[in-house]
């Protein structure tokens, strides 16, 4: 791992059963997240993009290889740490923006502060602030089967930033999207990364999100085709 | 955003189902304070009817006689009976002392002669401490020192006989002796237990004592005590007290003689605790396979929030959040329906037929335990709790990243 790198892959492999056969859908592949890296995953479905982003992000774990965060390797954490890890240091947008129906807006991007034990006012604050950061400070009370799918995956990225993450993963974040909206949210990506200095790794078929990357890992049946920077 | 408010917005996100769960414990929960409450009742009522049958809180009589040992009537009697009933009834604890003889006999009228259960009673005394008296439905109850008889209602029946008719009872003495007195009718009781009826006869004491030769002496004596006193503390210090100038008496709590309590007793919580038991599986098995969908359908949330920090324990916690919001609001539903129903119930007047070997049915009664609205409402929490531990248990083990892609 080098000095800069927030999020290392070492020999990552990892394979899924399909019925009584075994797909491989990453392998031996090694990466480097850097602060304030914006890194684009492209490649074709089943390249092993998400399975990229699941193993870096601590929600799955390598059938080989290892992941290490902070300098400390990921495997050797129980369960709860590596919740920890994920609720402080790491913040996640998914295509289906998977926002909590029962919660507003503001509800939904203070959650991950209430998980971290930060008292509800100071947390509706933050969360107002962050609403206002992606631009939709008016919808703080509105909840999200109001919301049109854009703004919702604005929400979604306010909540990615809850606890000021060091780096977002992001794994097809336009793909739900109209080309104006996800113009838009690629915007608000880049000036976060711009000016708060989150790292964003997004996975992606999208060559909007390609042609704004600032490293392009190309993932081809589970292999990295370029070398990590 | 508390537990509990995100909990209550959980369960009003599908109301149709929320409120079907909700019915089931609220009828779940009125089954077994209903049952509860009767059972309870029915325990109050046979333990106030054990008492005032005669037992008394306690009674006092030799050890051999309460064993059942005795050959012949009076052969383990207490002598120096009215200083024992006496010295008794001094204590600030007691209420009320019922010496009484009982003893076997042949009662005769014209040419029908009917064996019978009979009992010397102090009038007086049983008239404040038990209800016997109370049961005389023709004629009228003994006169202290009088020369009466009260009969149950199917011995006067077979031996053909009514208030005021001249009756001669005969009983052997403590020595072997046939001795005989006379007696006037002076009252049918309606005995609730009909082999009972066929052979009951009360007399007063000093009747009995004469027709016993047995001056002075009785079989037993029963005190009533005073509301809140202690039975087995009351019990203990009266013997310590009457021991020296009684010492083969012994003291029996009324529980350790009403044979009939103890097993309806045993009965009842046999018959309701099935029940109770048959409810919980009920209620368990509609509440899990609701809570079951909840989980099923949130399984991409549970993953989200993993995702985005949540341990497993918190989440879990939710879940047992829901559980524990639904069974509050379906208990309070459910014990008002209780309430409703048992006032219905007990206006209606409804006779409850009479249980085997009695005579008489009682109305029905409802009594409203709160024991009874407590252990319903515990059951209740605690099979929520359990139906809603195990789906989340193990939505919340599922791996993050299947539980992301669940359709």
């Amino acid at each position: 791992m080098t000095q800069q790198a927030i999020v290392s892959g070492r020999g990552l492999s990892r394979q899924y059963r399909l019925g009584a056969s075994t797909v491989p859908a990453l392998r031996d592949v090694d990466i480097d997240i850097l602060r304030g890296d914006f890194v684009a995953l492209q490649g074709p479905s089943g390249s092993g993009k998400t399975t990229l982003i699941n193993l870096l992000g601590l929600l799955d774990h390598p059938d080989a290889g290892s992941v290490m965060v902070g300098g400390a390797d990921a495997e050797s954490l129980s369960d709860d740490e590596r919740a920890d890890l994920r609720r402080d240091r790491f913040g996640f947008v998914f295509q289906t923006f998977n926002l909590v129906p029962v919660l507003s807006a503001a509800e939904n991007v203070a959650y991950p502060m209430s998980l971290k034990g930060l008292d509800g006012r100071g947390a509706r604050k933050r969360a107002t602030e962050l609403l206002a950061a992606v631009g939709i400070a008016d919808k703080a009370g509105v909840r999200p089967d109001l919301l049109s799918g854009g703004q919702r995956q604005r929400v979604a990225i306010a909540r990615a930033l809850a606890n000021e993450p060091g780096i977002v993963f992001a794994d097809e974040p336009t793909a739900n999207l109209d080309s104006r909206t996800a113009d838009a949210i690629l915007d608000l990506m880049q000036a976060l990364n711009e000016s708060r200095g989150v790292a964003f790794v997004i996975a992606t078929h999208d060559p909007r999100v390609v042609a704004r990357a600032r490293r392009v890992v190309a993932l081809h049946d589970g292999q990295i085709l370029e070398p990590a920077a | 955003m508390t537990r509990w408010r995100l909990a209550w917005r959980n369960l009003a996100r599908n109301r149709r189902r929320s409120l079907l769960s909700g019915s089931v414990i609220a009828f779940g929960f009125a089954a077994m304070a209903l049952a509860g409450g009767f059972m309870l009742q029915s325990f109050s009522g046979l333990k106030d009817t054990a008492i005032k049958s005669g037992l008394g809180h306690l009674q006092f009589a030799d050890a051999r006689a309460f064993d059942g040992s005795e050959d012949t009537t009076l052969e383990y009697g207490l002598s120096r009976a009215a200083a024992l009933a006496a010295q008794l009834g001094r204590d600030p604890a007691v209420a009320v002392v019922m010496p009484r003889v009982e003893f076997f006999g042949l009662v005769t009228a014209g040419a029908r002669s009917i064996p019978f259960m009979g009992v010397g009673v102090e009038p007086d005394a049983e008239r404040r401490g038990s209800h016997i008296p109370g049961t005389v439905e023709r004629g009228e109850w003994l006169a202290a020192g009088g020369r009466g008889a009260v009969l149950g209602g199917g011995l006067a029946d077979s031996l053909k006989v009514g208030v005021g008719d001249v009756i001669t009872l005969l009983a052997t003495t403590p020595d072997g002796t046939l001795n005989a007195v006379d007696a006037t009718v002076a009252g049918i009781a309606a005995v609730s237990v009909k082999e009972l009826s066929e052979r009951y006869l009360a007399i007063p004491l000093t009747l009995a004592q004469e027709l016993l030769d047995a001056e002075d002496r009785v079989s037993r004596v029963s005190v009533l005590l005073r509301p809140d006193s202690q039975e087995a503390a009351t019990g203990a210090r009266l013997l310590a007290a009457l021991g020296g100038d009684y010492p083969e008496m012994t003291v029996r709590r009324w529980d350790e003689l009403a044979v009939f309590y103890g097993q309806v007793k045993r009965l009842y919580l046999g018959i309701f605790g099935f029940m109770g038991g048959v409810l919980v599986v009920v209620v368990f098995l509609a509440t899990v396979n609701t809570t079951l969908m909840s989980v099923t359908e949130r399984t991409r949330e549970i993953g989200t929030l993993r995702a985005i920090g949540a341990r497993r324990r918190p989440l879990v916690a939710g879940f047992l959040a829901e559980g524990v919001l639904l069974g509050l609001v379906g208990c309070g539903l459910g014990a008002l329906l209780a309430l409703g129903i048992s006032l219905g119930l007990n206006a209606s007047g409804i006779v409850m037929p009479p249980p085997p070997g009695f005579t008489r049915g009682a109305p029905i009664h409802i009594e409203i335990e709160p024991l009874a609205y407590a252990v319903a409402a515990a059951a209740m929490l605690v099979t929520l709790l359990l139906a809603s531990y195990f789906p989340a248990r193990r939505a919340a083990r599922a791996p993050i990243v299947e539980s992301l892609t669940h359709v």
